[in-house]
């Protein structure tokens, strides 16, 4: 991705889906201008509101909102990283806070790939810990797993506890 | 002995009479024989011995006779009654006696026989018993087997389970009290040390 080098995700910005809806904000943002650009004197036009998520990634890549040219280029980036960027799956036991999810992007970002997006879902029967799944590979990190892992131990424990 | 005294008595009786027949015989054979030389002395002698043997010699003698005879007769009569009874008794005392020998043996048979019953039903009772011991026996061992083989296999599928069903526990006791955030540091360090994997993946996958 030639943009990926320079190109930072705030960590408000996790899922493909968020990539999605920012591709769709910049896209009416830049239709706007485009409008604004032809419209007549005396028009009234209605200015698209602007959301943090593309607040944030205006002012973490130094984007001017008001340049049409600038937000083609955000907007070609978006919809490149939507179908190019790294996509992480993670479980949990339950819903997880965004501030959660954004100590983990961040995690992934600075660790992984700075532009690593996440796709989380639920499975209640992991109890706790997460599973983490990328293009090839599965990372069980349940309470399930860990309990598997000490099958042996807990055995011990039940003939110690007889 | 007795019985040879009747008889002897009856024997001396008819051999009295029978010598009185003979004589009487002999003398009138002999007046016969010398009737061709004298008639006249038979006819002598007939008349001495009608005269000695007359009718009331002869009653006297049957009346003696008769009498001598009734009185053996009840003598022995007599003897033959004590006989028969002593015999009647000896007859009561042995058939008492092989009665008792008999009903003995027979008791004795009847008892063997019941002790040899009885202790047939003790051998098969007994038997019975042992057969019922062996199968009780059997039993109690197919039944342990099974129960030690159910136990190894719910043992087994507890040890397979184990993890699933201590994360069911863990999940129905305290599965609504655990916090994401506070299981963020060791999702991270689970994260961190699987990081290599997670890029080498993230890198070179499709």
């Amino acid at each position: 991705m030639a943009h990926s080098k320079t190109f930072v995700l705030p960590t408000s910005i996790i899922s493909s889906i968020d990539v999605a809806r920012l591709e769709r904000e910049v896209e009416s943002v830049r239709g706007f201008l485009e409008q604004a650009e032809r419209r007549k004197a005396g028009e009234r036009t209605a200015l698209p509101k602007m959301s943090r998520m593309l607040e944030e990634i205006a002012e973490e890549n130094a984007v001017n909102l008001l340049h049409v040219d600038q937000l083609q280029k955000l907007e070609d980036i978006l919809k490149t990283l939507k179908v190019q960027a790294p996509v992480i799956h993670l479980s949990f036991a339950a819903e997880p806070t965004s501030a959660f999810l954004q100590k983990l992007v961040s995690w992934f970002r600075k660790e992984v790939h700075p532009l690593t997006l996440l796709q989380v879902g639920l499975q209640p029967s992991i109890a706790a810990g997460c599973i983490v799944r990328t293009t090839n590979k599965y990372f069980d990190f349940s309470l399930r797993q860990y309990l598997t892992g000490s099958k042996q131990q807990l055995i011990e424990l039940m003939e110690g506890g007889k | 002995m007795d019985t040879w005294a009747i008889g002897a008595l009856l024997g001396t009786l008819l051999a009295a009479t029978a010598a009185f027949i003979w004589m009487a015989f002999e003398l009138k054979d002999s007046g016969h024989s010398k009737q061709k030389h004298s008639e006249d002395f038979a006819h002598d002698a007939e008349a001495d011995v009608e005269r000695i043997f007359n009718d009331t010699f002869r009653e006297e003698l049957r009346n003696r006779g008769r009498l001598h005879f009734e009185k053996i007769i009840g003598e022995n009569a007599m003897f033959l009654q004590q006989d028969l009874r002593l015999t009647t008794s000896e007859l009561n005392e042995y058939m008492k006696q092989e009665m008792t020998r008999t009903l003995k043996e027979e008791f004795a048979k009847y008892e063997q026989s019941i002790t040899d019953a009885k202790q047939i039903a003790i051998d098969s009772i007994t038997k019975t018993q042992e057969a019922i011991e062996q199968q009780r026996q059997l039993l109690s061992e197919q039944l342990q087997k099974q129960f030690e083989e159910a136990k190894a296999q719910l043992v087994k599928r507890f040890e397979e389970n184990m993890a699933d069903i201590v994360n069911h526990y863990i999940m129905a006791t305290i599965g609504d009290q655990i916090d994401l955030n506070d299981q963020l540091e060791y999702i991270l360090n689970d994260l961190e040390n699987n990081k290599q994997a997670i890029i080498e993946d993230v890198t070179n996958g499709a």
